[in-house]
């Protein structure tokens, strides 16, 4: 892994320095024709993007995957702030996934935090702001020590 | 995958109601428990107290076995530790997605450099 990783609870955060200025790193999120020469893993044989790069606009992601055959991903975007920050949201059946990806600029470098969580809304806001987020981890911690 | 995810999925949704939480923190710190002594704290109707348990039993965050006429109830690790996993392959994902990224960018300003 190239990237920091933290995982706390039901949340994903990846960091990553891009030797690139900001508005080039974000101009790789906001153009389709950037987005599909790095979107899909290193398994994926072609990727098809669309985007409506704006608030309340979507975007699919379609990807063919080498031994899993096609996917697509369907999202929704809920902020811009060109060149900081981009956060949408993925729906995966019942639940909804949420990214957050910060932009910031560090010189002629640019770190990328991206935020990831994996919950039904609104009740995640809710569980951050009201702090039931900690029940879930000690829930968690308590289960693994069963287990193990 | 799709299948991983829509399990990944149950048990984040799951999880996400307050009162199937706290049944969980319940018989995380109980072990095993009957169902009437699980609900007992719950200002919750029988056939309503139901409904979560077959939530968190569909997300496989419980196991249910019977003993008589004793329906019991078992917290199962398994379920969130595959929600841990989710997270980290999606780590995975975005970490090879970067690398791409790095070599776009890298691309880009080679091309600008001659320019």
């Amino acid at each position: 892994m190239n990237s920091d990783l933290e995982i706390t609870g039901s949340r994903m955060q990846i960091t990553r320095v891009f030797d690139a200025p900001r508005e080039r790193v974000f101009d790789a999120w906001k153009r389709p024709d950037l987005m599909a020469r790095w979107s899909g893993c290193k398994e994926t044989a072609k990727v098809e993007i669309t985007m409506d790069f704006r608030v309340g606009g979507s975007f699919t992601q379609k990807m063919d995957i080498d031994g899993a055959g096609q996917h697509t991903i369907t999202g929704v975007y809920d902020e811009i702030i060109e060149p900081q920050k981009i956060a949408y949201h993925v729906n995966l059946g019942p639940a909804t996934t949420r990214v957050v990806v910060e932009f910031i600029a560090q010189g002629r470098r640019t770190k990328v935090v991206l935020t990831q969580e994996g919950f039904p809304d609104p009740s995640i806001v809710k569980m951050v702001s009201t702090g039931t987020l900690e029940s879930l981890d000690k829930l968690e911690r308590l289960l693994l020590a069963q287990a193990a | 995958m799709v299948n991983k995810q829509n399990r990944v999925s149950a048990i984040f949704a799951a999880l996400a109601d307050p009162t199937r939480r706290r049944i969980m923190v319940r018989l995380s710190e109980r072990g095993e428990t009957a169902v009437t002594a699980l609900a007992k704290p719950f200002r919750i109707s029988p056939p309503g107290f139901s409904k979560h348990l077959r939530v968190l039993e569909k997300a496989h965050l419980i196991q249910r076995h019977r003993q008589g006429r004793l329906h019991l109830i078992r917290a199962r690790s398994a379920g969130l530790k595959e929600a841990q996993k989710w997270m980290a392959q999606c780590a995975a994902f975005w970490d090879s997605r970067f690398d791409q990224l790095n070599e776009v960018l890298q691309s880009e300003q080679r091309k600008e450099k001659k320019r």
